[in-house]
């Protein structure tokens, strides 16, 4: 929220809009995420930091219904589960999910109709962002021929037309040149100053530094660390994030294959059978001996 | 269902309609294919068979004839057909029907046929010599057995007569009395239902199971390997309204095909019917409304099995792999019903799945309306379209289809 002489009122990161308690989410054999819990507050901004296969994706979904916890809850402020709540969400996940035989206004349109938002209010917050992001112009063409900067807008234009509470967006400048990755960013500061709830998963320090009030830095499957960028540095007695980071999170990542767990044991089986295998190691190793 | 469910429902189906309409490709495919199908099977093929026969009747054909001692009377009539005759005498060959030395002048297509003929006693022996796999040749074959046939008939007649017989009554002693088509007391209009019904039932069955491929496909593996799927399960829809939305889509696309097929197909009819080559089948309105209720449900049926499947693979590779191959089977039960004898049909066929509706679209189209076979295949249907359903919406409510293999 914003005062009337600009200044942002502090008072409005009180309220808990999400809840995340105790969750844990495994596919087949994999346990993605291990009992995690915390906080999202109004009119914050929360990196979610992790290499890849860290967990930063399955707790968006999470997050945002898509995925059901193996154990634990998610919830709203009401207390509401998150998957019966998706109106108070936008969502940009990192494929954007664009159509591309659509215009990227019946894009944004076809999910504000989703959300039950009438075509005018949807087409009066488009346009205002869409300003911002120096988008109008291109709102009538079909994304098929949009650069990946112009569908990460159309993208974020899509997940703000029905007003949601929480902004869930999922690496939004992965593949992204500098001026759209600065433009993202700096629409996120907007929003953050006009006290929107963003949760925002990146691979890059540097940015959740820029952009975020709270750091989350996740690692295989556990939160290592939650905190404001000040906070993780004092924690670990480092001078800048990256150190920071490496500090906690110094075990090696592991490897980890959601999608392998939902192939069927006969396709996978069939997979193998014409796979030739790598041919030992132990020999390389033992002429260098 | 709540108004805001139908109001997502419709949402749904709307855009998938207007994003499959805007591919050319699919149009093609959905609206012009089908519309052209049978016009050009019933008219235009027939229209090509007769010009290139009228091509062949105006063709030349050179033809040998060896023989020591001909018919005068055959060479006349010859004489009324376009074959350019050269003679030769007969050589000494074991059989007429052997080629000998001849062979060679056929295979290169230096002549198109030769006729040998042979007066033994009373009787003329004759063989033709000719290539089948030539045009020309199988041509000259049919001119000459055409000649040969007439000269038979006046030689039989003219013997006959010189035996001092009626050659009519000699040569027919049996005869039917009357118009044939009286004895028959189906009507025209029943006539032309069955002969529809040996393939409309085939046509509508493969059609509405290889037209629902390409939409099923691209609306849940397409969306799955796009990755829109993931932001169109953040939103607040249930996997079931989802299902519906997709599944009104892929019903509505698939419709539109079938329903322009049959249009082709009975203007074709039409065509064929004022040429008296078939009639107007004579339905009653109750037929007509089972008819529309048998294809619907075999229509929820198929398209929400294609949908479940589509919706399992991890790609759209995977599940056209699948998918392709699977209108097997529909084709096999579709030409299994054909040959199905459908009076004193046992009840049993009528609870197959795929032939239950295959075998009601026969029966219905020939107008027979009989109440058990009816209440076992609406049953059935119902049952089996409530599975596909079921199947449906358990592979819509899996989590692992937000993710793709790309």
């Amino acid at each position: 929220m914003l005062s009337k002489k600009g200044e942002r009122v502090e008072l409005s990161m009180t309220r808990t809009l999400m809840t995340i308690e105790n969750v844990s989410k495994h596919f087949g054999e994999v346990e993605a995420l291990r009992d995690i819990s915390l906080e999202i507050k109004s009119g914050e901004v929360v990196g979610l930091v992790g290499s890849n296969g860290a967990g930063k994706t399955t707790l968006l979904r999470l997050m945002s219904g898509v995925y059901k916890p193996t154990s634990g809850t998610v919830c709203l402020e009401d207390g509401t589960p998150v998957d019966k709540m998706r109106q108070k969400l936008g969502v940009v996940p990192e494929s954007t999910g664009l159509y591309s035989r659509l215009t990227a206004w019946e894009n944004i349109r076809y999910h504000s109709r989703m959300h039950g938002i009438d075509d005018k209010t949807s087409w009066s917050r488009t346009s205002r962002f869409a300003k911002e992001l120096d988008m109008l112009e291109n709102l009538g063409r079909h994304t098929k021929g949009f650069s990946r900067g112009m569908k990460q807008k159309t993208a974020l234009l899509r997940a703000l037309a029905h007003g949601p509470s929480v902004l869930l967006l999922d690496e939004p400048t992965a593949g992204l040149d500098i001026t759209s990755a600065r433009t993202v960013r700096a629409l996120v500061k907007q929003l953050r100053d006009e006290g929107g709830t963003i949760v925002y998963s990146t691979h890059h320090l540097a940015e959740a530094e820029q952009v975020c009030d709270r750091i989350i830095i996740i690692h295989n499957g556990d939160i290592q660390a939650d905190g404001s960028p000040s906070d993780l540095l004092n924690q670990t007695g480092d001078e800048n994030l990256e150190e920071a980071y490496v500090s906690l999170t110094q075990e090696k990542a592991r490897s980890r294959n959601e999608d392998s767990e939902s192939e069927g044991r006969f396709t996978r089986w069939w997979r193998t059978l014409f796979t030739p295998k790598t041919p030992k190691i132990k020999a390389v190793v033992n002429e260098d001996e | 269902m709540s108004n805001s469910s139908v109001k997502r429902v419709k949402a749904i189906a709307k855009k998938e309609v207007i994003e499959f309409a805007r591919d050319w490709r699919t149009i093609m495919a959905i609206i012009v294919i089908p519309i052209l199908m049978f016009p050009l099977l019933f008219i235009m093929f027939p229209l090509l068979l007769e010009s290139e026969a009228a091509e062949l009747d105006s063709l030349q054909v050179d033809v040998v004839i060896q023989s020591n001692e001909l018919p005068v009377d055959l060479l006349q009539e010859f004489n009324s057909t376009s074959i350019s005759i050269s003679f030769e005498g007969l050589s000494n060959n074991t059989t007429l029907a052997n080629p000998g030395s001849d062979l060679d002048r056929l295979r290169s297509l230096s002549i198109d046929a030769i006729l040998r003929m042979e007066q033994r006693g009373d009787i003329w022996y004759y063989a033709i010599i000719h290539i089948s796999t030539s045009e020309s040749s199988n041509e000259a074959r049919s001119r000459l057995i055409q000649g040969l046939t007439q000269w038979e008939q006046n030689e039989t007649e003219r013997r006959i007569n010189a035996e001092g017989l009626d050659p009519d009554s000699t040569l027919n002693p049996l005869r039917w009395d009357g118009e044939i088509s009286s004895g028959d007391v189906a009507t025209q209009g029943e006539q032309a239902g069955m002969v529809l019904s040996l393939f409309i039932p085939l046509v509508l069955a493969v059609w509405t199971f290889s037209s629902a491929i390409q939409p099923s496909i691209d609306m849940t593996a397409g969306e799955r390997e796009r990755g829109t799927l993931e932001a169109l399960l953040s939103l607040p829809c249930s996997r079931n309204e989802l299902l519906i939305g997709k599944w009104l889509g892929v019903a509505t696309i698939t419709g539109v095909g079938v329903v322009l097929q049959i249009c082709g197909l009975l203007f074709a009819i039409g065509y064929l019917a004022s040429s008296s080559v078939i009639g107007v089948p004579d339905l009653s309105l109750s037929a007509v409304l089972l008819i529309v209720i048998s294809i619907m449900l075999f229509a929820i049926m198929v398209v929400a099995l294609e949908l479940a499947i589509a919706m399992r693979s991890h790609s759209v590779k995977e599940a056209g792999s699948i998918l392709g191959p699977a209108i097997i089977l529909i084709v096999f039960p579709a030409l299994f019903t054909q040959v199905i004898n459908l009076d004193g049909v046992e009840n049993f066929w009528f609870a197959v799945p795929v032939v239950n509706i295959l075998l009601a679209l026969r029966e219905l189209l020939m107008d027979r309306v009989i109440i058990e076979h009816i209440a076992i295949w609406f049953g059935t249907s119902v049952i089996y379209a409530v599975l596909a359903a079921y199947y449906a919406a358990k592979q819509f409510s899996r989590e692992d289809i937000v993710t793709s293999l790309s």
